[in-house]
């Protein structure tokens, strides 16, 4: 692995969602800076793409799950319908700045939560392998030098035990941090611990700056540092809670509708926050898994395998529903239970690595997802 | 340190500076399983340190019956709320309803108070992590259960065997609601029936069955397949009873939802509430074992979970993680799984042999946010958590127990995912973590008035000389103190 020079993170955590940002070049780095930022929302607890985008063109929807489907969807095209919670979106897909792959997933059947996660950020061959992430991995390989991270921050972007990170802590009868006492502390420290309170003692020195507190300013938040000039290149906000195996509601007011709202708002967060740097940006979802096609005893539905990928960004000219719909018949699904995943998400990962950063797809494929036959999806989504 | 606090800060919380330590240090942890376990604390601020901690009272203690009346009255005055009934609307009424009928807020005091003041110390840390093992997050319907869960399921029943603590977690009101299993049923329950006759929905949630499986016993290394969870499912479903999810948007008595309740339990005990007509008919089999039908069958699959090798081995792993080592080795993990089968599951053999090797192993073990918080105050004798009865009363130099296990990023009270804390220090390296040590020492510091100087606290458990020296390079008391207890040493990263 080569070496890397750390610079700095910033950690912001809000309640509802997480923001970390990453790939940040250091000061004076003349290098030729990649063409575009990625970010990734990260939707804990498996997002039901089937309520996110109803196929109403498949007459098994209406069958297995009349509950969860809102009756007031968005239409998209013959087939294929868009939650009422994603007004922004929808506006973002009429502006061809917006795309949605359906029946996708990692290659992971196994319907848990923790080792799904684990997959979908380190983006190994299983679960638990990696002890870096797919984004890190691809930051590195961009050779941004500025890569920075930490180890509370998601896996997707670690790939080093160094870490630093900063949130302001608001704790009565604390005063401020001290450099030299922080210092000391440091110094008597060894190896790991010793750089963690470094960074500390760096931050010590810094401004508080003026933490967001809802998701969507957070989103916001991050589109205007990654509109900087020597802003960092991605972003990664956690949003979780999407484990609704009961009362899940249909609408955009039921339990996953409002979620799905939150999706939303933070597309319009980092769209705001962007400016003209949207023009090279590229937005993605990201899920453990699916739910199961049909709803359960409980008015929500378990762990499944498909679900559905939402992309945003000025790197995408041309609005889509990337699909290679398996259909929602019982002898159609996964297991008899679960919508099949027909598009590996990692090619729809790599095809945004690709168009960010700048890196090959057999690169991205071989180094980043360690599956030199992954295919490549970039034409389907950005031509 | 000398032995008798490298131990208290591995096994136990720390001594307070009047504590006699014992001699053989060893027999002192073991004999701290059986210790008695009142709930100590302290009545108001201004009484500390001179007066003695004092029993929580029993008025601020209520019980299981008690506290599923006042969630379902709390959520009953929601509803109220909601139409607009006079008297319910006002944020002095909303915060007075919260007030009366929630626990969070007093639990988590009442945890903090225990963890500071009781003489289980040793009992105290594997109650932590056992309710970190039976993960029950926040999701608010089960906010006045989880504190019930943490004293009644797991401290309660630490001297017995670990298949009896299983069977009481998975039939918790806390586990129930948290992982969704109160209104499941099975595919050919009675409810199911009827619900399909009546064009309702009614079926299983997997939720629990999978949990069950995958993180509180054998692990995915047991390569259960998706029958064998939709099966712990099945025997799962009718258990549990949601209090405050009665009546639907129908306003219930008290009286009116107890008689629900005998009617679909024939019982008001909701620790022990299975619903017949929810349960999945026939047996079923779990990763081989099969299961017959009816409430008994729960029992059963958690006693056949609770012994299966994949369990041991696990649980083992995990316990050597917690106590003994940040790296354990395979004797560590083995000697302890040992000790599990030899005595079938008996708890006081297991931790027996956990408190053995993490005295006989010298290597360092990182110790959590919230155990170092505890540790912190128990060393300096600092009084940094307000008084039972001073809960309402805002404190403009200390915070609400809430505030505090919120700040510091650990609680058993927070919304998280069941998987629980890492025990593996690594995840817990991070600079927002190790800030907040230095803020919380200087708070503590601050607002706790310590009786103990740093000075004293150093000879007391004999530190090492890296702290003196890191300790001796500072000059204001207060800065001397921060560092004290961000040592290395005191942080658990290296040996005494």
């Amino acid at each position: 692995m080569p070496k890397i020079n750390l610079s700095r993170r910033e950690f912001l955590k809000v309640s509802g969602a997480s923001l970390f940002l990453a790939g940040l070049p250091l000061p004076g780095f003349t290098k030729v800076k990649p063409p575009g930022t990625i970010s990734v929302i990260m939707l804990e607890g498996g997002m039901d793409g089937l309520t996110a985008v109803p196929p109403f063109g498949d007459p098994n929807l209406s069958k297995m799950r009349k509950g969860l489907t809102p009756d007031n969807y968005l239409k998209l095209n013959s087939f294929f319908g868009l939650h009422p919670s994603f007004q922004y979106f929808s506006g973002l897909m009429a502006k061809n700045n917006a795309s949605i792959v359906h029946a996708t997933n990692f290659p992971y059947t196994l319907r848990s939560h923790f080792e799904g996660q684990n997959l979908m950020q380190g983006g190994g061959l299983s679960p638990f392998s990696e002890t870096s992430g797919w984004l890190g991995r691809s930051l590195e390989l961009a050779k941004l030098p500025g890569r920075s991270l930490s180890l509370d921050m998601p896996l997707i972007l670690r790939g080093t035990d160094r870490n630093d990170n900063f949130y302001p802590a608001s704790i009565r009868s604390s005063g401020n941090l001290k450099t030299k006492l922080i210092d000391m502390i440091s110094m008597f420290h060894s190896k790991e611990s010793s750089q963690v309170f470094k960074k500390v003692s760096k931050k010590s020195t810094q401004k508080d700056s003026i933490v967001p507190r809802d998701p969507a300013s957070l989103a916001k938040y991050a589109g205007k540092a990654m509109s900087q000039e020597g802003g960092p290149l991605s972003s990664v906000i956690k949003v979780s809670q999407f484990d609704t195996h009961s009362n899940q509601g249909s609408d955009e007011f039921g339990r996953h509708g409002k979620l799905l709202k939150l999706v939303d708002e933070i597309i319009a967060g980092y769209r705001e926050g962007l400016g003209d740097a949207w023009d090279n940006s590229i937005i993605l979802t990201l899920t453990e898994f699916g739910r199961t096609v049909k709803e359960n005893g409980t008015w929500g539905t378990d762990h499944g395998y498909g679900s559905a990928g939402f992309l945003a960004g000025g790197a995408i000219t041309k609005s889509r529903v990337i699909s290679k719909w398996p259909g929602l018949a019982e002898n159609e699904q996964f297991d008899k239970r679960d919508l099949m995943s027909t598009i590996d998400y990692r090619s729809v990962c790599a095809a945004c690595i690709e168009k960010s950063l700048d890196l090959d797809h057999d690169l991205i494929a071989s180094k980043v997802f360690f599956t030199p036959e992954l295919p490549r999806v970039y034409d389907l989504i950005f031509s | 340190m000398n032995e008798q606090y490298r131990i208290a800060q591995k096994l136990g919380l720390m001594f307070f500076h009047d504590n006699l330590l014992p001699e053989d240090v060893k027999a002192w942890a073991i004999s701290q399983l059986h210790s008695k376990s009142p709930a100590l604390g302290i009545k108001k601020l201004s009484l500390y340190p001179k007066s003695k901690p004092k029993e929580w009272p029993k008025l601020v203690q209520p019980n299981l019956l008690e506290r599923d009346n006042m969630f379902s009255t709390y959520k009953e005055n929601r509803k109220r709320e909601e139409m607009g009934l006079e008297g319910f609307t006002s944020q002095a009424a909303i915060r007075d309803n919260e007030r009366k009928n929630l626990m969070g807020e007093l639990d988590q005091l009442k945890f903090a108070h225990r963890n500071v003041y009781g003489e289980d110390q040793v009992k105290l840390r594997f109650t932590a992590f056992w309710a970190n093992h039976f993960t029950t997050g926040n999701i608010w319907d089960n906010q006045n259960h989880i504190g019930h869960a943490i004293d009644e399921a797991i401290l309660a029943n630490l001297n017995g065997n670990f298949s009896h603590m299983l069977y009481k977690m998975t039939t918790h009101s806390s586990m129930l609601t948290y992982l969704d299993n109160c209104w499941s049923c099975g595919a050919n329950s009675q409810t199911a029936i009827w619900a399909k006759k009546d064009g309702f929905q009614a079926g299983l949630n997997d939720n629990l069955g999978r949990e069950l499986l995958e993180l509180h016993t054998v692990s995915p290394t047991a390569k259960y397949t998706e029958s064998d969870i939709k099966n712990a499912a099945n025997v799962l479903a009718g258990w549990g009873v949601w209090p405050g999810r009665l009546g639907g948007d129908k306003l219930l008595s008290t009286a009116q939802r107890h008689e629900w309740l005998m009617k679909e339990g024939g019982t008001l005990d909701s620790w022990n509430f299975f619903k017949k007509t929810h349960a999945e008919p026939g047996t079923k089999k779990v990763l081989g074992k099969v299961i017959p039908a009816g409430k008994g069958g729960l029992k059963q699959l958690t006693d056949f979970l609770a012994s299966h090798d994949h369990t041991i081995n696990y649980i083992s792993f995990k316990l050597a993680q917690h106590f003994v080592s940040d790296n354990p080795n395979k004797s560590d993990i083995n000697y302890i799984a040992k000790a599990w089968k030899k005595s079938n599951g008996n708890l006081d053999q297991i931790h027996t042999a956990v408190i053995e090797r993490a005295v006989s192993s010298k290597e360092p073990k990182f110790q959590w946010p919230m155990t170092w918080l505890f540790q912190v105050v128990r060393l300096s004798g600092a009084t940094y958590f307000k008084g039972w009865d001073e809960i309402d009363k805002y404190n403009k130099t200390i915070m609400e127990a809430k505030k505090v296990f919120s700040e510091l990023g650990q609680s058993f009270w927070h919304e998280r995912q069941p998987n629980g804390y890492s025990s593996d220090k690594k995840e817990w390296l991070s600079g927002e973590m190790f800030e907040r040590r230095i803020r919380f020492a200087d708070a503590i510091y601050t607002a706790g008035f310590p009786t103990s100087n740093p000075d004293e606290i150093m000879d007391r458990i004999d530190a090492n000389e890296t702290t003196r020296n890191l300790v001796n390079s500072l000059n204001s008391k207060k800065d001397q103190f921060i560092a004290l207890m961000c040592s290395p040493e005191l942080m658990g990263l290296e040996n005494a």
